[in-house]
């Protein structure tokens, strides 16, 4: 056979595969509570869903290990999870959620990671449940991952299990004034194009400093008086030289400066793969702030990673540290399945057993003919909750916002490792 | 079903995007900056439905003039330079409109809500669609409107003398210059009707994925936008559609259950198929084929 024949005969092989995927049957015959959850599996923020993934695999097994979930008639079923890979793409986030919704028999979705692929997807759901005239997806959806404030609210089917940012700095910067009271300047900078790094940076980190006593360098930002999102424009305006983007790989300008301005505090608002560029060059430029910040999404393994040297002394307030039993083992179970468990992906644990507890008290039968109204059960039972139990301690539920108050505490890098220095539960 | 609705439409929109560049492409033009236009059709269709509440077929046409009028004013000194240096100015362009939606702000508050274009926070709730009640099969018929009719009107100027001259400058720009056709017109001219279509696709999109921000238009939608006929073919308007049907539908769709392995083999068949098909995967040859298969060729064949 010539090369032509075979490459031909390849190409045709993997597109007949490819359209047979399409060919999915709609329900399974067997009982199982299905789950499907989707996050970025490919391209820069890839750990995001390769983490995800893990720490969901694991808590999947420890349900089924434990007996599994018991359905309306009494019934115990195996939970089974899917994971798609949305690529924190929009598009693809929307045609996942379609595929999950028309094709397969899941009753709830846990996704997607990333908030720009969260705020498009969200979209595309019915805004108000039982609304005939809107004709948006019903099924619901537990996101574990994406983090920008006030994504929630988009839709009543869809709810987040992600921690409060406004909180968490409001006592982290509280804390530091009182550790480090002869502190009185701050001064950082974000990567523009991530609207939660930046968003956190003006509106909430640079206010609730501000709210503490911290100056910004040169006598303090005009319009900001320590509320969330007061004179938002102008710290984006102040930061300007200190500011990149999330492909920058160069950051000498913006260390430059830091170091400049002589600040007592400095702030890095971005993930952990320019958080640890910006750390690089900060330590080749010898700059030795007097405390360093950064934003909860670096407060993870990559980090650490990446540059666990020049990170030493940052703090960052997290919804995850393995410091209770139930934390230290999904850190082990993550790390078993080829991922680390941290504050974004450990809420896929959370997650799996919200749909658990939810399905349980709902009396979800899980047959192909009960299939709509077990979603809608899951919805609601979604609605209802008001506190459930985390790895970190209870967490409270905002109902009509469908959002989370998750506990927290503060960590440090120390010689390659996050230290819990603070523990406010 | 509503998932293969949600496909059909995906695909009709990358059609519409694809036929923007194909368009330039017959007069021997790349342009990245196809990107850019399908941003201003969709950001200038959106803001017209969601905060002047305009209907949906007007604001689409809108956001489709609003495109072709900045291909038209871009088209000027962009063509005035060939080949790479045409691809790095309209990679310049497209980056341009994005950096320019990625700083748009306008907010108006809409009932309990604030609605517009919000920076990097994107631009939410441009759900005409969904809030007027359409169904899945109602929005797909509306996108495969568009896209029948750019497809049938490329066709027949494909068969017309203006098609004719589009694929002389492509072919030979001296020679169609020395028969007293005017490059400029008729590159500028291809340009906005790339425009035009891009800015269409655009509209379609903002409204049928309910959210836009400046991520969505990055070089790598230009990418695709040319990849399409590239990879189709330019023998024939269909060739775009069917390379947007094996990217869209096989690979990135039909491969998803392949997981981490998608990409790696996404990039293998795009390989191969370029090298089983260099002039296209609906090259001239396909279509003598299929012509035969459904008995045209013959008729053809007939008339000489």
């Amino acid at each position: 056979m010539s090369t032509t024949k075979l490459t031909a005969a390849a190409l045709a092989g993997i597109v007949a595969t490819a359209l047979l995927a399409f060919a999915h049957p709609v329900v399974a015959a067997e009982r199982t509570v299905k789950i499907a959850a989707w996050g970025a599996k490919s391209g820069p923020l890839r750990s995001f869903g390769v983490n995800s993934e893990a720490v969901l695999k694991g808590a999947i097994k420890a349900i089924n290990d434990s007996g599994g979930v018991k359905l309306g008639d009494g019934t115990m079923a195996k939970m089974e999870f899917t994971y798609y890979d949305s690529a924190c793409n929009a598009d693809q986030a929307i045609s996942i959620a379609r595929k999950v919704e028309s094709q397969t028999a899941a009753l709830a979705g846990i996704g997607p990671t990333c908030s720009g692929a969260a705020a498009a997807m969200y979209g595309i759901f019915q805004k108000k449940v039982d609304d005939k005239s809107d004709s948006g997806l019903q099924f619901p959806i537990l996101t574990d991952t994406a983090i920008r404030p006030g994504l929630a609210k988009k839709s009543q089917w869809t709810f987040r299990n992600v921690p409060n940012e406004i909180t968490m700095y409001d006592a982290l910067f509280k804390w530091l004034r009182s550790k480090y009271p002869d502190v009185k300047t701050i001064y950082g900078g974000t990567e523009t194009d991530q609207a939660h790094s930046r968003i956190t940076f003006a509106a909430v980190i640079v206010q609730k400093a501000k709210k503490y006593g911290f100056e910004w360098v040169g006598g303090g930002i005009e319009g900001v008086s320590g509320k969330i999102i007061a004179g938002m424009k102008n710290v984006l305006k102040v930061s300007k030289s200190s500011n990149w983007l999330l492909a920058d790989t160069n950051f000498s300008v913006q260390a430059r400066a830091f170091k400049r301005s002589g600040a007592d505090m400095m702030i890095i608002s971005s993930h952990p793969f320019t958080t640890c560029g910006m750390l690089k060059e900060m330590r080749r430029q010898r700059i030795k702030p007097k405390v360093l910040v950064g934003l909860t999404s670096s407060s993870s393994a990559e980090t650490l990673k990446g540059c666990s040297a020049a990170a030493e002394g940052i703090y960052i307030p997290t919804g995850f540290a393995p410091i209770t039993k139930a934390a230290a083992k999904v850190a082990a179970a993550a790390e078993a399945n080829g991922g680390a468990a941290d504050l974004h992906s450990a809420a896929a644990w959370e997650n799996a057993h919200i749909i658990k507890q939810v399905v349980e008290a709902t009396g979800v039968m899980a047959k192909p003919e009960t299939l709509k109204a077990d979603r809608r059960k899951v919805r609601d039972g979604l609605e209802a909750l008001v506190k459930v139990n985390g790895l970190m301690g209870e967490i409270g539920r905002v109902q009509n916002e469908g959002e989370s108050i998750k506990p927290y505490v503060f960590v440090q890098a120390q010689k390659g490792a996050w230290k819990v220095v603070h523990d406010p539960r | 079903m509503s998932y293969y609705l949600g496909l059909a439409q995906l695909i009709g929109i990358h059609t519409l995007l694809g036929l923007s560049a194909y368009v330039l492409m017959l007069t021997g033009q790349l342009s990245l900056g196809q990107a850019g236009f399908f941003a201003i059709g969709a950001y200038s269709a959106g803001i017209l439905t969601v905060i002047f509440e305009v209907p949906i077929l007007p604001a689409l046409l809108a956001g489709a003039v609003i495109a072709a009028f900045f291909a038209f004013i871009v088209g000027f000194p962009a063509l005035r330079v060939k080949g790479l240096m045409l691809v790095v100015a309209t990679i310049a362009f497209g980056e341009f409109v994005r950096l320019f939606f990625f700083n748009l702000s306008w907010r108006v508050p809409r009932g309990d809500i604030v609605v517009g274009p919000d920076s990097t926070n994107g631009f939410r709730e441009i759900r005409y669609f969904v809030a007027n009640g359409w169904s899945p099969w109602e929005i797909t018929a509306f996108v495969w409107t568009f896209v029948i009719l750019v497809m049938a009107a490329l066709w027949w100027m494909d068969r017309s003398r203006a098609g004719a001259v589009l694929r002389a400058v492509g072919e030979d720009e001296l020679a169609t210059q020395s028969v007293g056709v005017n490059l400029t017109a008729v590159k500028v001219t291809a340009m906005t009707a790339g425009g035009f279509i891009a800015g269409i696709g655009g509209a379609l999109y903002a409204h049928t994925a309910t959210y836009v921000d400046h991520l969505t238009f990055t070089v790598l939608l230009a990418t695709f936008a040319v990849s399409y006929p590239i990879l189709g073919g330019l023998s024939s308007v269909f060739g775009t559609l069917v390379a947007v049907v094996f990217i869209q539908g096989v690979l990135v769709e039909g491969l998803r259950f392949m997981g981490d392995w998608r990409n790696i083999v996404f990039g293998l068949l795009i390989i191969m198929a370029m090298n089983l098909k260099p002039s296209g995967l609906f090259d001239a040859r396909t279509a003598q084929i299929l012509k035969r298969a459904v008995g045209l060729g013959a008729q053809e064949k007939s008339d000489a």
